[in-house]
């Protein structure tokens, strides 16, 4: 029993690194910087609110968040929300932006968001190293100035065979926006924690209860397994 | 024990009542306290009951989902939202259910894989397997219906794919896909029938089975570890030797494991729900869209070793085929199964060796089903799928062949 | 028996009990989600919010249906006649002094409402929750009919403040919401705190 038992948590144990494996064959052309969200901070999710309301909201709905409290505080309100707009200059809509963390990720989106740079040729006058011709303009460009796309390397990047290059290895800040690139870093940081927060705005509530839950849960199997093993004393 | 006088004793009061009128106190007494086990009954005997548990979980949950879930095309991903965020407590019920679903799964692989171990398929238990077998492909109408309600992109194509399977039939399947569809491709209609399915038919004969499935248990009663019948040796008053009355000795041991389920199952919920997109896939977060089609479409974890099959043959009939094989092999292993033995304890070293291969082909062609398909996969698959089915194939040959232990007389018991 | 194996009957009924204890404690908390969730949800409260009617329109001795919270609110503007016949049938009424808490303070008068002439009311029968109609007419109903609302359903009768009669089915006053006014000819239904626009 105990070598099932053994079997099993092994087995268990070893999914997370399947789903790794997974996730390097997405598809994308660069290596992905990570960001480390933090659903406890509070004031970053509202400060990305603000920013979603102020440079989002004009083409992006989040039709989904329309009753949560923070949100309708910090002005992403149902009712300034492009809910009804039909007619859209891009090819295709944009699409709503609720759930959008579940299916990206918090790292791709922060990436996105740093990996607009000039392009001359595009109709937006800008293209994404993530996206390649992505029809979203680089609505961000006012905060975080004009990137170039640099041929070969910068910062010495120089093992293109090991390992895919980063946003920062292949783009160069040309002219700087309002925003310090430390600014900008914290201020797309707080926006997609914000984006992460409206993907699933029960996770810390669910997660608090979780804690009592399981103790709970314990307790209970312990009290079990004394009333079994007093029972099974019975059998010979 | 005290518990063979209940038989004499005369109820009084309110189930005095009941009993004139109603078997009541007979049933507990006959399929509880008169319920003879065998006493060697191990861990791997727990899943029935914890399967019942979360069957149980599924009903409650279901309904609650059903009370604000909207199955129409323009609807039904917005109403997912509605529960997961506006509705109290609506994310709880929908990660119980969604989470419960794979969990179902979990714990029936782990149930049949007991039954193919101790040989719990072999005489008299056949027609116990069959209706355990009828069960998990319920479970498999069930769990496709379901998976289509959230009505997002891989919802869509999961079930494009399905019913585009019907169509590999020769002659009438294009019609068979259209009958399903009710509908030229994939719309609103397939997912309304699917919300019918899901909430009214299939749980229906879901219910029933398992209510034969338990009859049928308690009619042969349990096989065991060693796979002896312990009903050949009874004592004076009848009862089996090796029998312990199942309450209060196994109602306990199955609710002390099933609280230990739950641990699991909640850590799942609360901290884990969507299990790194294995069992709520990120792509599902998308409304489903009938003119892209993802990148990347698998169906979830428990159907996986099927699709791996189905991809492996480069053939749309022939996988179908193959697929369907798969699952019908299982159906008739009481008559592929030629061994004097039950239990893998005294089965000889072909038994052990192909059960081994089938346990690691199945788990491998559910790992490569996850993953998109490249040359060195697609031929690892065709090797899996050769373990697979040759643990079928060859079965009447190794288990009639081998040399098999003696039974022992008695099942072997250890007091801890 | 050798004396491990005795049966130590005080232990098993300590167990027993704690556990059953314990396990009874987590299905009723268990059950606390799922009593929850029948309760409306924030798209049902946020839909409950309270509603901004214009009367401007609304010309003595008409009547305006608006919905809140998805019941039919009623809005009469009763002229001097109409205000006139609420003091003489008193002796006919069950309540005529509206003692029931069918109302807010501030309906609790004579006339049912914040100003005379403008009654603001829940359509619902108190009965069992038909929609009344509106027969403002003297002796619509019966010979004595003194205008009010009448109810099909089961023949219960109101005045024109929504007062019941005797007689009928209907146990007490027709139901008068929070309301207030934010000018002279703008009510705003479902609120009467001060702060709330």
């Amino acid at each position: 029993m105990r070598k099932s038992v053994i079997l099993i948590v092994s087995v268990m144990m070893l999914l997370p690194w399947s789903l790794a494996a997974n996730a390097a064959e997405n598809g994308v052309s660069i290596s992905l910087e990570h960001i480390s969200v933090n659903l406890h901070d509070t004031k970053a999710i509202r400060r990305g609110a603000k920013l979603y309301a102020t440079y989002c909201m004009a083409c992006h709905t989040m039709k989904y968040l329309r009753y949560n409290k923070l949100a309708q505080q910090e002005g992403v309100l149902y009712s300034k929300m492009p809910i009804d707009q039909k007619e859209w200059t891009y090819p295709t809509p944009p699409p709503d932006l609720t759930l959008i963390a579940n299916v990206r990720g918090a790292d791709w989106l922060y990436n996105y968001l740093h990996s607009f740079y000039q392009d001359s040729k595009s109709a937006s006058g800008s293209n994404n190293l993530l996206v390649p011709n992505s029809s979203m303009p680089n609505i961000l460009q006012g905060l975080q100035g004009t990137q170039v796309l640099v041929n070969g390397h910068v910062r010495g990047y120089s093992k293109p065979s090991f390992s895919k290059p980063h946003w920062f290895d292949r783009l160069k800040l040309e002219s700087q926006g309002s925003m310090t690139p430390q600014q900008y870093n914290q201020a797309t940081k707080d926006l997609v924690s914000f984006l992460v927060y409206a993907s699933d705005p029960h996770r810390i509530q669910r997660q608090h209860i979780g804690y009592w839950v399981i103790v709970f849960l314990i307790i209970l199997a312990a009290l079990l397994f004394f009333l079994k093993k007093e029972y099974w004393r019975d059998i010979k | 024990m005290e518990n063979s006088t209940i038989k004499e004793q005369k109820s009084s009061g309110l189930i005095g009542w009941i009993d004139a009128r109603f078997p009541f106190s007979s049933f507990i007494t006959h399929h509880l306290k008169e319920y003879y086990a065998p006493k060697n009954l191990n861990f791997w005997y727990v899943f029935g009951a914890i399967s019942l548990l979360v069957l149980v979980n599924q009903i409650v949950t279901g309904i609650w989902l059903a009370m604000y879930y909207t199955p129409t095309a323009k609807g039904a991903f917005a109403s997912i939202e509605f529960i997961m965020r506006d509705v109290h407590f609506g994310w709880l019920i929908r990660y119980m259910h969604a989470v419960g679903a794979s969990a179902f799964f979990v714990v029936v692989y782990l149930h049949m894989y007991r039954a193919l171990m101790y040989g719990s398929y072999k005489r008299p238990r056949e027609l116990l397997w069959l209706f355990g077998m009828v069960i998990y492909c319920i479970m498999l109408g069930e769990a496709f219906t379901g998976y289509v309600l959230p009505w997002g992109q891989m919802s869509y194509w999961a079930s494009q794919v399905i019913t585009s399977l019907f169509g590999a039939i020769p002659y009438i399947g294009h019609d068979i896909t259209i009958f399903l569809r009710g509908d030229f491709n994939v719309s609103g209609v397939t997912l309304h029938r699917c919300f019918s399915l899901h909430v009214i038919l299939f749980p229906l004969i879901f219910l029933a089975l398992v209510a034969f499935h338990l009859v049928g248990l308690h009619k042969v009663g349990s096989n065991n570890p060693d796979g002896i019948e312990i009903r050949k040796d009874v004592d004076e008053k009848g009862v089996p030797k090796d029998g312990i009355p199942f309450h209060p000795y196994f109602t306990l041991k199955d609710l002390y494991w099933s609280v230990i389920f739950l641990i699991v199952f909640a850590a799942i919920i609360f901290f884990n729900p969507n299990f790194w997109g294995y069992f709520i896939e990120g792509a599902n977060s998308v409304p489903a869209n009938p003119i892209v089609t993802p990148a990347h479409i698998a169906p979830i974890w428990y159907m996986t070793p099927y699709y791996a099959i189905l991809r492996a043959i480069p053939n749309k009939l022939g996988g179908a085929i193959f697929m369907a094989a798969s699952i019908a092999f299982l159906f008739v292993l009481p008559w592929l199964d030629r061994s004097k033995v039950k239990s893998i304890r005294y089965k000889g070293k072909w038994s052990k060796w192909m059960l081994a291969i089938f346990v690691i082909s199945f788990i491998g062609l559910g790992w490569l089903g996850l993953l998109p398909v490249d040359v060195w996969r697609l031929w690892l698959a065709r090797l899996f799928t050769v373990g697979y089915f040759a643990f079928f194939v060859l079965m009447p040959f190794y288990t009639r062949w081998e040399n098999t232990k003696p039974e022992p007389a008695r099942v072997k018991f250890k007091k801890k | 028996m050798s004396k491990d194996q005795e049966i130590d009957e005080g232990r098993r009924k300590f167990l027993l009990g704690s556990t059953v204890a314990v396990g009874a404690i987590g299905v009723a908390t268990a059950a606390v989600p799922f009593v929850g969730a029948l309760l409306p949800s924030e798209a049902a409260k946020a839909a409950g919010a309270p509603v901004k009617v214009d009367i401007s329109e609304l010309k003595p001795g008409e009547q305006k249906t608006v919905i809140w919270r998805g019941k039919p609110i009623w809005i009469v503007r009763r002229n001097k006649e109409m205000l006139h016949s609420l003091g003489e049938d008193a002796e006919l009424l069950r309540d005529p002094k509206s003692e029931e808490e069918q109302q807010p303070k501030y309906a609790q008068n004579e006339y049912r409402s914040r100003r005379p002439d403008i009654l603001v009311l829940v359509g619902l029968c108190t009965h069992l929750g038909c929609v009344p109609s509106y027969r403002p007419e003297k002796g619509a109903v019966t010979t004595q009919w003194p205008g009010g609302f009448y109810c099909t359903c089961h023949g219960s009768k109101f005045d024109l403040a929504g007062r019941v009669f005797k007689g009928v089915p209907a146990p007490i006053n027709m139901e008068v919401p929070p309301y207030k006014f934010l000018s002279d000819n703008e009510i705003l239904i479902g609120s009467d705190k001060a702060d709330i626009a």
